[in-house]
């Protein structure tokens, strides 16, 4: 017993001289722990998602559907925009025609209109349009709900509007108003009040139709998805009877604007965060290489040769970036057997965007070993960066689930821009000169951390 | 050739060399002595142009070695401390990363990989990875890799750590050959036998500073003896070592007395009071001093202090 306390006493030692080690084993899942607390909504009295965009255009006059903005704007999860800038700087009231491009351009995933026909007379329900760009298939889910809820709470007041104009458009104005005027007395003679406020109570629409509806509830993934490309979930049940009443009762025009050809939504959407997870695991590995080449005196040999020290770094920059842009490559045409992800119609772009991504991970992969005093610690360095990056850039979850200052966070990563790349080339299948942008931000994330690295990395001591 | 002056390098309050100056003619095959942490890393590392000096100036045929320069350092060759090798790739992929580092390519390379191989023996072995070497393989493979662009100065720092005697001595004949044909070379080491066999002229060094230069005689001059009598200790051999304490410089290191008497003290005197202790004529060597009685003398400590 006491050689097997020896050992268990030698190994604590180890163990507490090894302070990678003792960061990997409480720092990381601690870090880790209070980002999905604030995803969870454990550390917070309201949960749920914030400040997921979405545009509304109400073309009709209706007060119920003014209602039913505001109802939108109330919702927390939502940041509702309902005006667009002119090019000379004025502001104006969106319109139905501003929404695709603007979807398009990713001002916003997700648009309701509430057309001028809202209200028909010609049949018993409501017209509405949903756009969406659901790239993230949680994230679409979850605005589905959403919205699904808001207007099922706000509808019933518009519903029996739209009775009272089938009605009147059928009985015409003067036996309309005899009729509902008759419906008045009898409620007032039955249960008394007074029968011209009842009268203009059911004129309004107001039947109590609200009582129906259910509760305000979170997002249920059984419901209808906006996500039209897959039949299976589009079709599925809702969830409560009053909810299967009013989605009978009201027509929602689905238009996805974006990614709509595309042939393996699912796995498309999912590759690149995925890719960019693995491919930062796969530099990090590189950091430690470098303390071996240190620690083995191959840095002093390269540096004995003529051999500058900014060359020695920058070459394994170019070996990440390398090695990067293989193992993605590697990782979508896997993706393109496997899933049938559509890569070669867009391989060009693909494979800018893979450089940039490869380089951007690259450079963290130097600032690792910029950072860290050895390997160990390189390592521990690495673990804690690479899966706090990717709970933060959006590689588990949507970005829109976490408080918005850590959505704010997550967009100086290198995870979320990378994504945002691999989805603009294999999502929404943009053109190079779109791609522009996001290239041109992951190649300024690049050289601001290769700048930190070897300015670091050059006051460092580089061998023993 | 190479020139060291006032050179001065300091790792925080740690002085690792302290305003040294030393000149190494062509041809040479010098030879820096001391134990670790005298130093001699350091003023290897400062000679190859990894380090700046934080005093002082360094120069190769009259050109400053710096860290700034990479082309200062094209005439030089170091063998690190360590098996500063890629361990995955075969001896000739090292020699090739190596080789073309300093601009070698083509016929040539292959030529020049081949002639190296073969002048060490590993011509056979040229495929296999380097972690499927010996320690004695990988240490020849460390050292052909310096010598592969033909430097006019070789830098070894102490290049047989943990070798086994054979290919200690493989590494010896090489370097001795290399510097029959003109090479130079500064050969750092804690072991005063490598120093005694390998160099032409010896720096001593500790704490940073030189403490002594010149050949092996000239330095065995320094001392104010020329005899080392060396003797196991023993009760006896002790009342014996007491006795000879005011005659001479006595040491007691790994149970042995070693005593080195003044040049006016009479041998014939020594025997006779070991005689009248009872002591057998046997158990005494008496030898020319070494390195190590020159280190101590200089020092007040051993090599392997």
């Amino acid at each position: 017993m006491s050689v097997i306390l020896t050992l268990v006493r030698k190994d604590i030692a180890n163990f507490r001289r090894n302070r990678a080690a003792v960061v990997v084993t409480f720092l990381v899942p601690v870090v880790l722990i209070y980002i999905f607390g604030w995803v969870f909504g454990l550390n917070q009295k309201d949960t749920g998602p914030t400040g997921i965009r979405i545009a509304v255009v109400n073309a009709s006059d209706n007060p119920a559907a003014a209602k039913l903005v505001d109802a939108l704007k109330a919702e927390k999860a939502f940041n509702v925009i309902t005006t667009t800038t002119n090019p000379d700087k004025s502001t104006r009231p969106l319109t139905e025609e501003d929404l695709r491009p603007m979807i398009e351009d990713d001002r916003f995933r997700y648009a309701v209109v509430i057309p001028a026909d809202v209200v028909s007379t010609k049949t018993i329900g409501l017209h509405l349009k949903i756009f969406s760009d659901p790239r993230n298939d949680i994230e679409s889910q979850t605005v589905n709900g959403l919205l699904q809820k808001t207007i099922f709470s706000n509808v019933p007041q518009l519903l029996g509007q739209s009775l009272q104009a089938r009605a009147k458009d059928f009985l015409g104005g003067g036996r309309f108003t005899q009729f509902n005027r008759g419906i008045a007395d009898t409620v007032a003679s039955a249960f008394g009040g007074d029968p011209a406020a009842i009268q203009r109570t059911i004129e309004s629409g107001s039947f109590g139709l609200d009582r129906l509806t259910t509760p305000a509830k979170p997002a249920d993934p059984s419901l209808r998805r906006l996500d039209s490309t897959d039949p299976k979930a589009a079709a599925a049940p809702p969830a409560a009877p009053a909810d299967d009443f009013f989605s009978r009762l009201i027509k929602i025009d689905d238009v996805q604007v974006v990614g709509k050809n595309v042939r393996s939504p699912a796995a498309t959407r999912l590759v690149g965060g995925w890719a960019i997870m693995f491919l930062l695991f796969a530099v990090s590995g590189g950091a430690t290489a470098y303390f071996d080449e240190a620690n083995t005196g191959v840095f002093q040999r390269i540096l004995s040769a003529p051999v500058s020290r900014a060359q020695l770094l920058w070459s394994r920059f170019f070996y990440g970036v390398l090695l990067g842009l293989i193992q993605l490559l590697s990782m979508f045409v896997a993706g393109k057997f496997m899933y049938g992800i559509d890569i070669f119609s867009h391989l060009g772009n693909l494979i800018a965007i893979s450089i940039f991504a490869a380089a951007a991970c690259s450079s963290f992969g130097m600032l690792i070993a910029a950072l860290a005093p050895n390997a160990a610690a390189a390592n521990g360095l690495s673990t804690l960066l690479v899966m706090v990056m990717s709970a933060t850039g959006g590689a588990w979850f949507p970005m829109s689930f976490m408080p918005e200052f850590m959505q704010k966070i997550g967009k100086f990563t290198v995870v979320y821009w990378s994504m945002e790349g691999f989805l603009q080339v294999l999502w929404a299948q943009r053109t190079f000169v779109q791609l522009l942008p996001t290239l041109g931000i992951l190649l300024g994330i690049t050289l601001a951390v290769m700048f930190v690295a070897i300015w670091r990395l050059n006051k460092k001591a580089i061998f023993a | 050739m190479l020139s060291l002056r006032s050179v001065t390098k300091r790792y925080g309050a740690l002085t690792a060399l302290d305003g040294v100056s030393l000149d190494i003619a062509r041809g040479e095959f010098f030879g820096l002595l001391g134990p670790n942490g005298a130093g001699k890393s350091t003023l290897m590392s400062l000679a190859a142009g990894l380090r700046t000096p934080d005093a002082g100036a360094l120069t190769l045929d009259g050109i400053v070695i710096s860290p700034a320069d990479p082309a200062s350092r094209i005439p030089m060759g170091l063998v690190p401390q360590s098996i500063a090798l890629f361990q995955d790739l075969s001896a000739e992929q090292n020699l090739r990363v190596f080789g073309e580092l300093y601009g070698l390519h083509g016929a040539e390379l292959r030529t020049r990989i081949d002639e190296s191989l073969a002048a060490v023996g590993l011509a056979e072995r040229r495929k296999d990875p380097v972690k499927n070497f010996s320690g004695g393989m990988q240490r020849r493979l460390n050292l052909i890799t310096a010598l592969l662009h033909r430097p006019k100065l070789l830098l070894c720092d102490e290049p047989t750590v943990g070798v086994d005697p054979q290919s200690r001595n493989a590494i010896f004949d090489y370097l001795e050959k290399c510097n029959r044909e003109g090479l130079t070379i500064i050969y750092s080491t804690h072991y005063m036998e490598e120093a005694t066999r390998l160099c032409s002229r010896i720096g001593i060094i500790d704490h940073g500073k030189i403490h002594a230069l010149g050949t092996l005689d000239e330095l065995l001059t320094r001392l104010p003896f020329e005899e080392e009598i060396v003797f196991p200790v023993s009760p006896a051999s002790d009342a014996l070592a007491a006795q000879l304490r005011n005659n001479g410089e006595l040491a007691t290191l790994d149970g042995r007395h070693r005593f080195r008497p003044r040049p006016d003290f009479k041998l014939s005197a020594f025997y006779a009071q070991a005689e009248a202790l009872g002591l057998p004529p046997r158990n005494f060597t008496a030898a020319r001093p070494s390195l190590e009685a020159v280190f101590l003398h200089l020092t007040g400590r051993t090599l392997r202090e």
